[in-house]
């Protein structure tokens, strides 16, 4: 199927730190590659505060404000895949299996501000790193959470909850997401703005280097296809940069594979919708009964239990 | 106010299903299917990897609303062969390809870090 090397894609690292790697991903499909991107930047699971409940406030930030901020302090999410989404955990609200809880107590007493820091944060002990606030600033304290005056106090316990970036970007695990391919603008993806001379007026790209000269005077390949993607992945630090990328691969992957089983599943369905209207906004799902286990549908199902697909699967 | 919650575009509410799939009337070996609860991200996938498949005729998909979160696929395939398998055939093909980037990496990331074991952390 494929039309260039039967070795499949590839991989080489240029750049690997702490918080970062940059890599060429060779020979697969732009829309492979785009693909990896999203899901990087927002369908790879971290932890992050989601519940605040606040005993006592007189600090000068309103108390949505003091929950914005604190959502947004990165917490080390190694082990997350320990951890329940909250909403499919058996338990009422939250509990250990699908939260971390954090608490916060600071009050001023000296005439100078106190600063608050993610580090004040005590975390109610779990076993593991995870839900520790990350930090990386020089003296140790992390991200600067709130000023207090003489007297003014906090009081306020967290639940940080696993989640994804596609609800709230606070829990994604990337900074910043680098992509770029075919450096040379050999494909014309882009067309550049230019006042006089587009080639002197835009600085050339990094990844130029990484490939060849293009002839200007070459006929425009109309059958070329991008092959190299620089990808350049930055994170909060709440997952180390090797974890994302590859749990975003396997993300994918299980999407991919949702797919596949539901395919396998569907071979009654689909005759059904042969049968049942074009219209497809929803609406007919209710004339399999499936949405209805406790309506009294259940005597006449006898039909629907043919075709029924959510009480057999 | 009246938003609809975020997490919406993500999880699967129940008595809807997953895939629809409907057959396309006007044209033999077609069929309009309909993915619930996804994006770009696998829908474009898809589609280009439906395309590298020299049995599928027609492959194409299509957002019809940003609002709702699902994307319907058109694949139209030749005789002896049907669209479903024909997705059940790049859903598998992609698995495997993800596979080797995965592997690829991994080894790569081993590589670098026995490299540089000594030199990091501040």
């Amino acid at each position: 199927m494929e039309i260039d090397k039967s070795d499949g894609p590839s991989v080489t690292i240029r750049e690997s730190e702490r918080d970062h790697v940059n890599f060429i991903l060779r020979d697969v499909d732009l829309s492979t590659a785009n693909s990896i991107r999203r899901t990087m930047l927002a369908e790879v699971p971290t932890l992050a505060i989601d519940l605040v409940e606040i005993d006592v406030n007189t600090s000068v930030l309103a108390d949505e404000f003091l929950s914005h901020r604190l959502g947004l302090i990165p917490l080390v999410s190694e082990g997350i895949e320990n951890l329940t989404y909250s909403r499919d955990c058996t338990c009422d609200n939250y509990c250990p299996k699908c939260s971390v809880r954090l608490e916060l107590t600071a009050k001023c007493d000296t005439d100078s501000t106190m600063n608050v820091y993610a580090t004040d944060l005590a975390k109610f002990h779990n076993g593991s790193r995870l839900g520790d606030p990350v930090i990386r600033d020089a003296n140790r304290r992390g991200p600067l959470i709130c000023k207090l005056r003489k007297h003014q106090e906090l009081r306020l316990t967290c639940i940080a909850k696993k989640g994804i970036a596609k609800e709230h970007a606070k829990w994604s695990p990337c900074a910043a997401v680098g992509f770029e391919y075919d450096p040379w603008n050999k494909l014309n993806h882009t067309s550049y703005w230019y006042e006089n001379d587009a080639a002197e007026e835009w600085p050339r790209s990094e990844n130029c280097e990484w490939e060849e000269v293009p002839d200007p005077y070459a006929p425009f390949d109309y059958k070329a296809k991008p092959s190299n993607y620089y990808i350049d992945v930055e994170t909060v630090g709440n997952l180390p940069p090797n974890e994302v990328v590859l749990r975003a691969v396997e993300t994918l992957q299980r999407k991919l594979a949702d797919i596949a089983i539901e395919l396998n599943k569907e071979t009654v369905e689909a005759s059904n919708a042969n049968a049942g209207g074009l219209t497809t906004y929803g609406r007919n799902q209710f004339d399999d009964g499936g949405d209805s286990p406790g309506m009294g549908r259940t005597p006449y199902g006898g039909d629907g239990g043919f075709g029924g697909n959510s009480s057999w699967n | 106010m009246n938003a609809p919650d975020r997490f919406e575009l993500f999880i699967l509410p129940d008595g809807v299903d997953k895939i629809k799939i409907t057959p396309d009337t006007k044209v033999p070996n077609a069929a309009i299917i309909r993915i619930e609860r996804e994006d770009h991200t696998l829908a474009n996938m898809l589609r280009a990897q439906l395309l590298k498949d020299k049995r599928v005729i027609f492959a194409a998909y299509k957002i019809e609303h940003p609002l709702f979160a699902n994307f319907v696929l058109r694949i139209q395939t030749e005789d002896d062969y049907s669209p479903r398998e024909a997705l059940k055939n790049a859903c598998s093909g992609l698995i495997s390809e993800l596979d080797v980037i995965k592997n690829r990496f991994k080894e790569e990331w081993a590589l670098k870090s026995l490299l540089n074991t000594n030199d990091d952390e501040y």
